[in-house]
């Protein structure tokens, strides 16, 4: 077992996990240990070789002991038993004096350890460099932001590319326009660049940084050297390392992080002071401007974003929950190993196993959209069967109204909307959707077929995607997105500021779809045809680009074939980095109620999944199962994890994404109104429709409703899962307290309650049917109790029967799934 | 909660991020009440003058040239039949069409220099509600709210000043604002729409009433009843949004019961006399219920007004339909808030997303124009009795410095205490200032 396996999570013990740490930095980076006893120092690095007059690099001390690793940085004493080169900060950021080689000195208390410091270049410096020097300082600063100067139409006259992506442009930009007031090479000092950077003179952006900075200093030099645009190939930097990797940390313990760019010819340059750091859960864990991060209050992982020049890596943190003892439930698949294995790692507790009820009322929601009826709660809770939890998801997903849910939620990713695609567009689509779900047809399939449609748009066929996203960029960002969990859409017009992506990439990927025609039809509607295309211009350089795959070679493409089978190959084959892992992670936010990764459509790597082993297995356990989607929701749904009750227990309750108990989720507008409809025992009416149909069979997204748009349903304007309201608001409590169609419903007299008025079942009999009708479960004693005055109190059976109907209905129990 | 990568420390710290970790499980043990009474004791900076806005959007745009900015020394062609009249303050002259406003100008500044460049509807709308140019072209937004994106201006009050009283902070009337949402905000900061007319006689806030069906006693046990079964069944560990919906719930049981809340939805309370001084026009009696949802504490309300897209026939539409309403209903309001002290608190708002053609179109009608445009400001901290900024002889540009969208928005702000240079980061982690560029119109303050 590697190091690496134990730090994600598959060793739980933490005591190991700290001593790991100090393995990897030794592995990464040489540093001395001077061992008294059991206690010892560790610094990083052993040799600081500071090359420039701005140089600098991170010290970080660390004290290692039975108990664990401390970082001590800032509490240790730097001192020169020679002669002093350098000027050490409190902090451990080392700057360069004088150049000559000398020992440093760390001592904290008894221990003492020496490293080695190198200075040089200070009285012949290399030239400061453009690309490497001054756009990251730009960047840093804050000038090239999109708020600041990066603005398309800059700030004030003075126009940057936004985080330095044109450096050609942003080097006219400072030399060349602007009169030449904004560099000045005779007396630097002078030039509004720094005179404004440091709000000599007023500065709207106000002061980024003071005369006599690192930064300042950088600028001040790269002026008065005349202002040098280097090439772009003396971008020498690989990739950034960051150390440690991982780290735990309790709540209020802080460690520093060093970072380093890796350069072409295999050297490293420290880079500490020119990075940017960013926490993904400040929460869990926050980072300063330095690069410390300090350990909040929140239990669980949080990612650490280094960026540096278009460069980006993450440091990962852990906070776990002090002082837990762990009791490890039992396991019905590798879901739970995985999900069990970190939250001993985070030391959080497991809560409850969910009772029969609560699982059936789950899975039937999940599954089909639907609530149980009483009749089906009675059934499975007299079910003595053992598989029966398995047994009753095989038997929902053969249901009608299995097919009509998931096609109505992939009829909101794929944007049916009829007014793009009309009417009868959005027929043929739904159509389309709900055969392939009725099927179980292979994800990868499905994926295959959207991307090649063809034909008329009003046929039972996904033509209509290619309607609805007219151009090439458009079904460039929605596929990379909907299929990927890639957000390329930052590069069309910028360097992605989280990734890699950069426009050559954006404008490689569109071009696949640049053979997309479309013709109206002379019966109305439009016909897709997918042919060859041709390459896209990159917009500033005007270059072609051969299409080609997210962050792959370009593709062979011929004249004679459908350029969209290139991305449809490319996209669906087993070793594709996203497509698996981006719909297990759709899959597992459908069933859990949140993503391993969210945004459940941003697979970043910097934007790393709550458990990383997890999604890992799950994406390759789908490609195993050939993309059977059905099969894939029953390893979810049998796992222990998945029929947990939504309780909490002592220590888990902060947690909201490591699966320790089940999650309290909104039901999506239709499916919450088909509960009312059901549980009052009548049809919703929807204007221009039989009734009787359910809300999750509505094909029509525009089709007026109150309660529908009260509850967020989706405009379907974009392939973003987001678009679903999903937050509760006034507006909703007012409705489910005052809406008079509800009220219409419950009184309705062929609905539930005048059923059971009539009817000669006991107060506590219909109570009994009220609780299973609302929240699928019998009512505790005690709920029975509170419940049975209601009927003298009211003036009516059927008041009463109406009263506690409602009241069902209102309680948060009967509004979401839990 | 979904996140992105955030900007580092010195960008983030402050009272909203409060909200912003709602699904944490922070809240927990601390109640929205109280989270909102943290935020109101937070969010009282230096610059508030104004604790309330009220934001005319005359939709279509109105014709500055025939009542704000009239050019009677222009061609025939341009000028138009009306003549200017002088008003209450010496030298300062409006339209004849606007008689009561002439009483009112010691308490307006009338702004004649605003002045963008977007000329369509949807998009113009987008722009100046939200202060950010639309990804869609015009005619293509669907649906309503039709901001994706970034937020309105009542969504932004909302989420930095949060609600004063029982009604919520950012109220839309008679209906919604096309670009009136929450954007990236998300839907805890999208407005209230009273999507019903108050000039209606059978006017009602849709749910805000107890059905007729239920009495008073019968809705009281029902409640009674309701609080037993939550706290008996699961509900009573409801965690996250479901937490959220149940502090919501009894934000709504206040607004249904709150007999302050009640009040002043309900405009048969309000003097048959006031209502008559606002009009029985449908942007008389929203004024007149603005002013009430102001004294209940609301902090934004959107008044929609349409129609005044006068392709056709400019003069009589104006004449007839468009203005004396809009004249009797602005003189009412100014001075019903004045005569209750309300006025150096409530920032008053009129304006289109763009002006009218100078020149008079074969139609007898104007076009649109958003290169100049007069915007009618008063009290919460705007200057009384001027008009700032000018225009051309044709009223085709502003001769002196134009005012553009960013810098409207950004004094508005500035009066409500907000921080337009606060930044939010979108789902895909793009950084949205409030307000992008644009300066404060100095001009404009009192």
């Amino acid at each position: 077992m590697s190091a690496r396996d134990v730090l994600t999570g598959l060793i739980p013990n933490l005591a190991v996990v700290f001593r790991l740490q100090a393995v990897i930095f030794c592995a990464a980076v040489p540093s001395v240990t001077t061992a008294t006893d059991a206690t010892s120092l560790i610094v990083i690095p052993q040799n600081v070789l500071l090359q420039g007059p701005e140089a600098s690099d991170q010290i970080v001390v660390l004290r290692s002991t039975e108990a664990g690793t401390v970082d001590i940085t800032g509490q240790v004493q730097f001192e020169w038993p020679q002669q002093s080169i350098a000027e050490v900060l409190p902090g451990g950021r080392i700057l360069p004096r004088t150049e000559g080689t000398a020992e440093l000195r760390i001592r904290d208390q008894q221990l003492v350890a020496d490293i080695s410091v190198t200075v040089s270049g200070l009285l012949d410096p290399e030239p400061v460099s453009f690309h490497a020097d001054v756009l990251p300082v730009l960047t840093r600063a804050g000038c090239n932001s999109g708020g600041c100067h990066g603005r398309a139409e800059g700030q004030n006259g003075f126009r940057l590319s936004v985080f330095g992506s044109d450096p050609g442009a942003d080097h006219a930009a400072l030399v060349s326009e602007g009169r030449g007031r904004r560099v000045f090479a005779a007396v630097p000092e002078n030039s509004l660049l720094l005179r404004k950077a440091t709000a000599e003179i007023p500065h709207g952006g106000g002061q980024k940084f003071s005369a006599g900075s690192r930064w300042y200093r950088m600028l001040r030099r790269w002026i008065s050297e005349g202002m040098q645009l280097d090439s772009a190939e003396e971008d020498d930097v690989v990739r950034l390392r960051v150390q440690p990797e991982q780290m735990v940390l309790t709540a209020g313990m802080h460690r520093q992080l060093r970072v380093l760019a890796e350069l072409r010819d295999g050297s490293f340059r420290p880079i500490t002071a020119e990075c940017d750091f960013e926490s993904n859960q400040d929460d869990v864990a926050d980072v300063d401007s330095q690069g410390q991060v300090t350990g909040v209050d929140v239990p669980g992982e949080a990612a650490i974003l280094v960026r540096y020049a278009g460069h980006v890596t993450i440091s990962r943190v852990i906070r776990p929950q002090p002082e837990s003892t762990f009791q490890r439930p039992a396991e019905n698949n590798f879901v739970d190993r995985l999900v069990w294995d970190r939250l001993q790692l985070l030391g959080i507790p497991v809560g409850q196993p969910a009772d029969d009820a609560t699982y059936l009322r789950r899975v039937f929601l999940d599954v089909t959209g639907t609530l149980p009826t009483p009749a089906e709660v009675r059934e499975f809770l007299a079910d003595t069967r053992s598989d029966r939890r398995e047994q009753i998801v095989r038997d929902l997903m053969q249901r009608p109204e299995y097919a009509s849910f998931w096609a109505q939620r992939w009829a909101d990713l794929l944007r049916v909307d009829k007014d793009i695609i009309a009417p009868e567009g959005a027929v043929g689509m739904t159509r389309w959707i709900r055969s392939r779900i009725e099927t179980n047809q292979p994800y990868d399939q499905f994926v295959r077929e959207i991307l090649t449609a063809g034909g008329s748009t009003f046929a039972a066929s996904p033509a209509g995607f290619f309607q609805v996203h007219a151009t090439p960029e458009d079904l460039a960002r929605s596929t990379s997105q909907l299929f990927l969990g890639v957000r390329i859409e930052c590069a069309q017009c910028h360097h992605h500021p989280f990734e890699r992506w950069g426009q050559e990439d954006y404008f490689a990927w569109a071009g696949f779809f640049t053979g997309v025609k479309s013709s109206a039809q002379p019966g109305g509607g439009s016909k897709i045809r997918g042919l060859a295309g041709k390459p896209m211009a990159h917009p500033r350089t005007g270059v072609e680009i051969a299409p080609a795959p997210l962050g792959s070679a370009p593709a062979s493409l011929s004249a004679e074939m459908d350029w969209r089978e290139g991305v449809s190959d490319w996209m669906t084959s087993r070793d594709n980095p996203w497509f698996a892992r981006m719909i297990a992670n759709r899959m597992w936010s459908w069933y859990f109620g949140r993503g391993l990764v969210e945004p459940i459509d941003d697979l970043r790597s910097t934007n790393p999944a709550s458990n990383e082993p997890l999604l890992d297995a799950l994406a390759e356990h789908l490609v195993e199962l050939n993309f059977d989607l059905q099969q894939f929701a029953l390893l979810l749904t049998q796992s222990a994890v998945y029929q947990l009750d939504a309780s909490t227990v002592a220590g888990n309750s902060t947690d909201d994404r490591n699966g320790s108990h089940a999650l309290w989720r909104p039901l999506q507008a239709e499916v919450l109104l088909d509960a009312v409809s059901q549980a009052t025992g009548t049809a919703a009416e929807f204007n221009g429709w039989p009734l009787g149909y359910r809300a999750i069979e509505i094909w029509d997204n525009k089709l007026p409703s109150r309660f529908l748009s009260v509850f967020g349903r989706p405009q379907r304007q974009t392939v973003c899962s987001c678009e679903r309201g999903m937050e509760p608001s006034i507006a909703q409590a007012l409705h489910l307290m005052n809406s008079e169609t509800t009220l219409q419903q419950i009184t309705s007299r062929h609905g539930r309650c005048a059923k059971l008025a009539e009817s000669d079942q006991s107060p506590s009999e219909i109570i009994d049917e009220l609780y299973l009708c609302t929240l699928s479960r019998f009512p505790s004693d005690a709920e029975r109790q509170a419940m049975l005055p209601t009927f003298s109190e009211a003036a009516s059976r059927s008041e009463a029967i109406q009263d506690l109907l409602w009241v069902l209905l209102n309680t948060r129990e009967f509004v979401f799934n839990h | 909660m979904a996140k992105t990568f955030k900007r580092t420390r010195a960008n983030k710290s402050g009272r909203r991020d409060l909200l912003r970790i709602g699904g944490t499980g922070l809240l927990q043990g601390l109640s929205l009440p109280a989270l909102l009474q943290l935020q109101a004791e937070a969010a009282l900076p230096s610059t508030a003058k104004a604790k309330s806005c009220i934001f005319f959007m005359l939709e279509g745009g109105p014709s500055h040239i025939d009542m704000w900015d009239l050019k009677p020394d222009a061609p025939k062609e341009i000028r138009g039949p009306y003549s200017p009249i002088s008003t209450v303050v010496p030298g300062t002259q409006i339209s004849e069409l606007l008689p009561m406003s002439a009483g009112i100008t010691d308490r307006l500044t009338i702004l004649r220099s605003h002045s963008h460049k977007d000329n369509a509807h949807q998009t113009g709308r987008h722009w100046v509600l939200t202060g950010y140019p639309p990804s869609f072209a015009d005619g293509q937004a669907k649906g309503i709210p039709f901001n994706e994106l970034y937020p309105s201006i009542g969504s932004i009050v909302s989420r930095e000043l949060g609600p004063r009283g029982a009604v919520p902070p950012y109220i839309e009337i008679p209906n919604a604002l096309g670009p009136g949402g929450p954007g990236f905000y998300g839907a805890r900061f999208a407005p209230f729409t009273i999507s019903n007319d108050p000039v209606q006689a059978d006017f009602r806030v849709p749910d805000l009433e107890i059905p007729n069906a239920v009495s008073r006693d019968r809705f009281e046990r029902r409640q009674r009843l309701l609080k037993q079964a939550e706290r008996l069944g699961k509900s009573s560990e409801a965690a996250g949004g479901a937490a959220t919906l149940g502090e919501y719930y009894s934000r709504a049981v206040d607004l249904v019961t709150a007999p302050e809340a009640r009040r002043a939805f309900d405009l048969q309370a309000e003097n048959p006399d006031v209502r008559e001084r606002y009009g029985f026009s449908s942007i008389g009696q929203c004024a007149l219920m603005a002013r009430r949802l102001v004294e209940a504490g609301c902090r934004f309300i959107g008044i929609d007004n349409g129609s005044w897209d006068t392709h056709f026939d400019n003069f009589s539409s104006h004449e007839k339909t468009l203005v004396p309403p809009t004249d009797r209903a602005l003189t009412a309001l100014i001075t019903d808030l004045d005569d209750r002290g309300m006025l150096d608190e409530t920032l008053v708002v009129m304006m289109g997303e763009m002006g009218r053609t100078p020149r008079i179109n074969k139609d007898a009608g104007r076009d649109h124009w958003s290169q100049c445009q007069t915007v009618i400001l008063a009290g919460g901290g705007i200057r009384r009795g001027v008009v700032v900024g000018a225009s051309d002889e044709t009223a085709s540009y502003p001769v002196t410095q134009p005012y553009g969208i960013q810098d409207l928005l950004r004094t508005i702000f500035h009066l409500l205490g907000v921080d337009a240079d606060r930044v939010y980061q979108t789902p895909t982690g793009r950084p949205v200032p409030i307000v992008n560029g644009g300066h404060r119109i100095d001009e404009v303050l009192a």
